[in-house]
């Protein structure tokens, strides 16, 4: 039984090597190997997009499905997080050379305002 | 009454100001990181409550003893009726309830912006990292820029970019993923949490910004020692001067003085702290809190 995270992998990398939207009946055939029900796919797509990864948009009777920014964006994103050096995001994860640097200090003013 | 609220008062800003300072810029706590780290929590703790109680005391000395005091004063205002205090009384009160209702209120804003930061990078995270097969809780993102990194939490996270596993052998990345493994087990994310929230309130304070650096710096001292013991000095110190040479903030001249500044601790360690030095570290830490916690409840 796969769990919840490795299915919104499998979707989302479905998602990201499809060129166009696709509606939840092509995501199912894409991972045909997997054997999920459509509910499951849907229920999987609709947590996605609450989570900001998927947008949706109607086409004749189906809906479909894009990812909202391509995984390199993603990637970046996380990386931008890891190397911020601002002291909020310090306290948010710690970087193997995380230490603030000295010029960065006025930073430590600006926090929370 | 009035004299013991003086005395709290002048206690607390010594500690929020010249302490605060004066710790910082000591040389000792690179010899004993944990003993420093407990000390700057007492500090900051009993900075704390020190002004807090201060100007509680102060309020309420009209009224006799403090407990007592603080009860009639319930009381009177759960029954409709205000307080039988003149206005110098009532403003210390005003400014007290202030101070509090900032603290809590900052401590509470890092708090959640913190975790929603970390919810929002650990599900991007699960999506896009892939397990590291050489070490168990590991994960890889795929990207040339070196960086290494750990989301502390209850669902902790431990990752290393592919940039990482270039620049690095196995044992040196053992090595960063030692000193990582330390932040998530003594919860350091927590260790530093009060003093980004006392730098947050009050910005204006140089002591309360030393102790927030004084503070990110031990840590990491702390977690070089354990990565030092667990893997070896030599490991960490070519995985520092790797990872260093090749991060993005390697132009900056105080990036590499601190880098160099980690270098030397982990190369030529200092001689720890003697055991009777170490006791009286603790033992002081004790007595910060117990000062202003004894003035109140006295």
């Amino acid at each position: 039984m796969p769990t919840l995270g490795e299915l919104e992998r499998a979707v989302m990398d479905a998602l990201w090597s499809a060129d166009a939207a696709v509606t939840a009946r092509d995501v199912q055939d894409a991972l045909a190997g997997r054997e999920l029900a459509t509910t499951t796919v849907l229920t999987v797509l609709g947590r996605l997009e609450r989570k900001g990864l998927v947008t949706r948009e109607r086409s004749g009777r189906a809906h479909r499905y894009r990812a909202t920014a391509s995984r390199a964006d993603h990637v970046a994103e996380l990386m931008r997080d890891a190397l911020d050096a601002t002291p909020d995001r310090g306290a948010a994860l710690a970087r193997f050379l995380g230490s603030i640097p000295d010029d960065e200090r006025a930073a430590l003013r600006d926090l929370l305002d | 009454m009035e004299l013991v609220a003086l005395g709290l008062l002048v206690f607390g800003v010594a500690l929020a100001e010249p302490v605060s300072r004066l710790l910082a810029r000591a040389r000792w706590p690179g010899r004993d990181p944990v003993g420093a780290l407990l000390l700057w929590q007492a500090i900051g703790l009993a900075g704390g409550l020190a002004l807090l109680s201060a100007g509680v005391i102060y309020g309420l000395s009209p009224l006799g003893a403090p407990r007592p005091a603080l009860e009639s004063v319930l009381d009177e205002l759960g029954a409709g009726r205000l307080p039988a205090l003149d206005v110098p009384h009532v403003v210390a009160l005003v400014l007290t309830a202030a101070l509090a209702a900032r603290l809590l209120g900052v401590l509470v804003a890092v708090t959640v912006r913190t975790l929603r930061v970390r919810a929002r990078h650990r599900e991007l995270l699960d999506l896009l990292a892939t397990p590291w097969p050489a070490a168990p809780g590991a994960r890889v993102l795929e990207h040339p820029v070196p960086v290494a990194y750990c989301l502390p939490g209850l669902r902790s996270r431990l990752v290393v970019s592919a940039g990482v596993l270039d620049c690095l052998d196995v044992d040196q990345v053992w090595a960063v993923l030692a000193h990582e493994r330390t932040h998530l087990r003594e919860r350091h994310d927590l260790v530093v949490l009060p003093f980004v929230a006392w730098g947050a309130t009050a910005p204006f304070v140089r002591g309360m910004v030393c102790a927030q650096f004084a503070v990110a710096t031990l840590i990491e001292m702390r977690a070089d020692d354990v990565a030092v013991r667990q893997a070896s000095p030599k490991q960490l110190s070519g995985a520092l001067g790797a990872m260093g040479g090749a991060a993005p903030a390697a132009a900056l001249s105080s990036f590499t003085a601190a880098l160099h500044r980690r270098l030397a601790r982990i190369v030529e360690p200092p001689a720890p702290l003697p055991l009777a030095l170490r006791a009286l570290v603790r033992l002081i830490a004790g007595v910060l809190v117990a000062v202003p916690l004894l003035a109140v409840l006295a």
